[in-house]
């Protein structure tokens, strides 16, 4: 017989104590938290003042949203391996892989069904996914790095494909009809994007997996050894970002049809900012929502700036989504929230104590 | 002139009070000590000491009655307050003299060359002022933890030959014995040259051994400062928890006992361990001790998968473990909680209770969804059995002290109701009240016949904890002391210093 040690009192006091402290946070960092939110909002008061006859239209708001569903589904193509730690540069060159698959299939084999085409796509995405994947997981490349490769083979691909030429007319209207159609006035490719953001976020929030995935970006050797599979997460949220990419392409073959070498990778900036932008709101970690609202209130000061100032300024979208991303992500970060109250302190303390005290 | 007055420092965090108007006052010259329980605001004094955080207002502080801004890193540095944090932060490929002028401007030959010698001699005089020499052309991974200490001290110290404050905060969680007599004897060195100390340990042993004046904390107000040559362990328990500690209850030797191992090691080597046999039976707790270098330190990495063993077999059951494989070592049957936390262990910016749950959250899932509600109401079961002080369940693990995450991880553990628990270093700065929690938990899962592998540093707990212990030197086995028989604290010092039986 073995006796134990007796089990102290549990201090529950001490819990009480802390677990009824109220979980305020300095006001800095709850506006910081929902800023997109707020220049979004922000932008439609001020937009609608300076342009109310066409900023606030339903045509432009329906206008800017579909503009933006296939960026916004590449910037969701970046998310999912950006949980895991891992960057994926290559989403925008397979939302171009994606959409020059389905113009050579469109144009060269047009007895194909499309859908059928389209999960050829899905498919040739996922492989494009996996080669990432071994090239990271089984050669140890930084992931920046060996998916800026990729991203030239694939361009490579496309060129290939394309003989770098603008691909059109490869679609009928039924297909076309399934990018442009409306529902109950809502742009149906914007409920494309709802769907998938559903499905990611649900995945992410509210699975195992998700939480894995989260585990890994964290801390990746903590993580095998709290026995997660850290190279299949890690492979399978490469292939399922590039199916996502893939996708895109798909989308935008709906939307637009016409195929140009400079379509995918024009969309990354816009997609990084939106996902880095999103990952300073709400919980502060890469997040479907945060994503989808930092994209849209930059789309949304875009199309004002540019119905306020004109076509020429065909330049201030960079401009406005570089400067964006600085601020909004300077301002959430609790670096300058830190130096700025000891700066504010340092300088009370100055003036407050001139003269070294004792002797 | 006091090297250090601190005056009415408070420090909220989001509406938690965690430091309650404390004063402290550390002597020029002296060995200051910082005690508390796990969360009472240490190492938040010291971060705000160091700048990383704001005090709330009304704080002042002096250091040789030149005013100090609380808050500000760039004003303690000014004022030689000088830090070595927990992990060290030295680069381990760099050589002893690189890492010496990482803080530091290089010396320069015409301007623009690196004056190589000049630096070589300015590391020898900074590693001198802690010690004995050691040569400062080798690298910093090839030197033992005591003598990294050191170093991380050197480069720490002053240019200047003004007295500094240097601040260790728990420097000697994972040390042997051995070493930490050598890292006092660098402290008592540094505070007979005028400089002074302020430690934070939660070995008690150590406060009293070293340092002259001691100053408790308990929930984040000062209970106490008092000439360490005042107090004795059991009156500074008191102070500390602010009530008697309950006695330990020995463990009973265990009855002869022939049954199966459940875990059979054999021919278990690495780097440094050469060929060792463990058999764990059910129920049976087997403790590892060993200086640093014995090969202990690995015992843990090699069984668990962490790293690969270069010869030897684990299997559990009829199971074989293979090599490196942490996952496959977990399916059947094993659970731990590895030493170096940080790097090991927490997931930072990820919340209490997926901390605790990460081994296994597949059990809060129903129908492919993740019940939250269900999880939350585990981890509040393990905050209130292993006392975690934290705001909630969702609070960000970086928020909570460095004893509150060990225990989160003894939860992530206990939970997955292991047949095999191998743990190294357990209780690295968990307080001396919730390490006899601690231990009174494991041996209670010890009973219910899991069987549990300890290495540690700590020969008392090992002593207190195991039916045997396995003592190393150089990479072998050269004693086996057993519970009733010849097991006790100073046994396991004494063999493990000497490399023979006693
Ligand atoms: N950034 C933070 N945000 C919120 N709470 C914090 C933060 N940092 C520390 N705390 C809380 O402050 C309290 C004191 O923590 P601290 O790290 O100072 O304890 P400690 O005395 O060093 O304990 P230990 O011995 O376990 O290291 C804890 O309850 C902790 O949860
Ligand atoms: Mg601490």
């Amino acid at each position: 017989m073995r006796t134990n040690a007796p089990a102290p009192e549990a201090p529950s006091t001490r819990n009480l104590k802390s677990a009824s402290a109220s979980q305020r946070q300095p006001l800095s960092i709850t506006i910081g938290r929902y800023s997109a939110l707020i220049l979004w909002v922000g932008f439609t008061v001020l937009f609608g003042i300076l342009r109310p006859d066409t900023f606030l239209t339903s045509v432009t708001w329906r206008l800017t949203i579909s503009e933006g569903v296939v960026t916004a589904v590449v910037a969701l193509a970046f998310l999912i391996p950006l949980v895991a730690g891992v960057y994926d540069l290559s989403v925008g060159a397979t939302m171009g892989t994606g959409l020059v698959l389905m113009n050579w299939v469109g144009i060269n084999h047009p007895g194909v069904p499309l859908w059928l085409a389209a999960l050829g796509v899905l498919l040739a995405c996922a492989f494009v996914g996996l080669c990432s994947s071994i090239i990271i997981v089984r050669f140890r490349v930084d992931s920046l790095i060996a998916t800026l490769g990729v991203s030239q083979v694939l361009l490579a691909f496309q060129l290939f494909m394309s003989e770098n030429r603008q691909m059109t007319g490869a679609f009928d209207d039924g297909w076309l009809d399934l990018g442009t159609r409306q529902v109950m006035g809502v742009p149906i490719v914007a409920l494309y994007l709802l769907v998938l953001a559903l499905l990611l976020w649900f995945v992410l929030e509210h699975t195992p997996v998700g939480r894995h995935l989260r585990a890994v970006g964290s801390n990746p050797e903590a993580a095998r050894l709290a026995g997660l599979g850290v190279e299949r997460l890690i492979t399978g949220s490469l292939m399922c970002s590039a199916m996502v990419g893939g996708l895109a392409g798909i989308i935008f073959s709906m939307k637009v049809g016409t195929y140009s070498s400079s379509i995918g990778p024009g969309l990354l900036f816009p997609a990084l900012a939106a996902v880095f932008f999103g990952a300073s709101q709400f919980a502060r970690r890469p997040n479907v929502w945060g994503t989808l609202i930092a994209y849209f209130a930059l789309a949304f000061g875009v199309k004002g700036l540019q119905l306020t100032f004109g076509p020429g300024t065909f330049w201030i979208q960079p401009l406005f989504q570089g400067a964006t991303l600085l601020i909004a992500v300077a301002m959430a970060s609790r670096v300058v929230g830190q130096t700025r109250r000891s700066r504010r302190l340092q300088k009370d303390a100055e003036q407050g104590t001139a003269t070294p005290t004792g002797s | 002139m006091n090297a250090l007055d601190i005056r009415g420092l408070s420090k909220t965090f989001s509406g938690h009070v965690v430091l309650h108007g404390v004063d402290l006052t550390v002597r020029r010259g002296e060995v200051h000590a910082l005690v508390g329980q796990n969360g009472s605001g240490k190492s938040t004094l010291i971060k705000v000491l160091a700048g990383y955080h704001a005090p709330d207002a009304g704080a002042t502080a002096q250091v040789l009655g030149r005013e100090l801004t609380l808050g500000s890193a760039a004003a303690a540095d000014r004022l030689n307050i000088r830090f070595v944090h927990q992990d060290l932060g030295l680069a381990n490929d760099l050589t002893l003299t690189e890492n010496i002028m990482l803080g530091r401007r290089y010396p320069r030959r015409a301007g623009i060359a690196i004056d190589w010698p000049k630096a070589r001699r300015i590391a020898h005089e900074c590693i001198s002022r802690t010690g004995p020499a050691i040569d400062v052309n080798r690298t910093v991974a090839e030197f033992g933890i005591a003598e990294r200490t050191r170093i991380a001290i050197a480069r720490a110290l002053p240019d200047n030959d003004d007295p500094a404050l240097i601040v260790l905060d728990e420097p000697t969680a994972a040390l042997p014995a051995q070493d930490v007599e050598k890292l006092f004897d660098t402290i008592r060195g540094l505070t007979a040259a005028g400089n002074a100390v302020l430690l934070v340990s939660h070995h008690l042993d150590e406060i009293l051994g070293v340092s002259d004046t001691v100053t408790v904390l308990r929930d984040g107000a000062r209970v106490a400062t008092v000439p360490t040559a005042e107090v004795d362990k059991h009156s500074l328990t008191e102070l500390i928890i602010g009530r008697a500690l309950s006695r330990d209850v020995e463990r009973a030797p265990r009855a002869v006992d022939d049954s199966r191992p459940i875990a059979t090691i054999e021919g278990l080597s690495g780097t440094s361990l050469l060929d060792i046999d463990i058999d764990l039976r059910p129920g049976e707790i087997v403790g590892i001790a060993g200086l640093t270098g014995s090969g202990r330190e690995e015992v843990a990495a090699l069984v668990t998968g962490r790293t690969h063993r270069d010869g030897g077999t684990v299997r559990i059951g009829s199971r074989s473990v293979p090599s490196g494989d942490p996952r496959a070592a977990l399916a059947a049957g094993m659970a731990w909680i590895v030493g170096e936390r940080a790097r090991y262990a927490v997931f930072p910016a990820m919340d209490l209770r997926s901390n605790i749950t990460i081994g296994d959250v597949g059990r809060h899932q129903r129908g492919g969804r993740l019940r939250h509600h269900d999880e939350r109401a585990e981890a509040r079961d393990w905050i209130h059995e292993l006392g975690i002080v934290a705001s909630g369940t969702d609070a960000d693990i970086a928020t909570l002290s460095g004893g509150n995450q060990q225990k989160a991880l003894v939860a992530r553990a206990l939970r997955l109701k292991p047949a095999v628990l191998v743990l190294d270093d357990p209780t690295a700065g968990i307080d001396i009240g919730a390490r006899q929690q601690v231990h009174g938990i494991i041996a209670g899962r010890a009973d219910e016949s899991m069987a549990v592998l300890i290495t540690s540093t700590d020969s008392e707990e090992l002593a207190r904890l195991c039916d045997r212990v396995l003592v190393l030197a150089r990479g072998r086995v050269v004693a086996e002391l057993a519970r009733g028989v010849d097991l006790d604290a100073a046994t396991i010092d004494h063999t493990q210093v000497s490399g023979v039986p006693a």
